[in-house]
């Protein structure tokens, strides 16, 4: 799978006062996949490490944040 | 000469030791729920030495970096002077 990100469709009502949102996104980080984390995994560099929010590759996950150019 | 702490090289050994903390945190809670991982134990003791070892050096020359008998102090006592995390 590509990315983390996944899309749904908020309900839209008859009655709903603003426009309808075309969709919403939300994350599904790695570690939801890894029940048991293995040994031995790559790790990033310590600098990496520190820069990416964690040790090993595998469990990065970016969460861009949605106001510079996300949202939509 | 008193090593003025707003210097780069404060900052670089303090972004190092942040650096090291930050593997150290994540090897630590890795090991956990992984006792028996050798290499993990090892690059944690490996790492946990350099961490000390920078500290050591660290406060050599910018004064204590914990207190309450965590790290030695020169004379006039060094703890309660500037700059204070907050201010760096």
């Amino acid at each position: 799978m590509e990315s983390q990100l996944r899309r749904y469709t908020p309900f839209r009502g008859p009655f709903d006062p603003c426009p309808p949102v075309p969709f919403k996104t939300y994350v599904v980080p790695p570690n939801q996949f890894i029940t048991f984390q293995p040994p031995d995994l790559p790790q990033f560099s310590l600098q990496e490490a520190l820069k990416y929010g964690t040790l090993w590759p595998a469990l990065f996950s970016p969460y861009e944040s949605k106001c510079k150019g996300g949202g939509k | 000469m008193e090593a003025n702490p707003c210097d780069q090289r404060y900052y670089e050994m303090l972004e190092q030791l942040q650096t090291l903390d930050f593997a150290l945190v994540e090897l630590n809670l890795y090991l956990n729920t992984h006792p028996d991982d050798l290499r993990s134990i090892e690059q944690f003791n490996q790492l946990t030495q350099e961490r000390t070892k920078l500290a050591n050096q660290f406060q050599e020359l910018y004064g204590p970096l914990q207190n309450f008998g965590r790290a030695y102090s020169k004379c006039p006592w060094e703890w309660n002077q500037t700059p204070w995390p907050w201010q760096v």
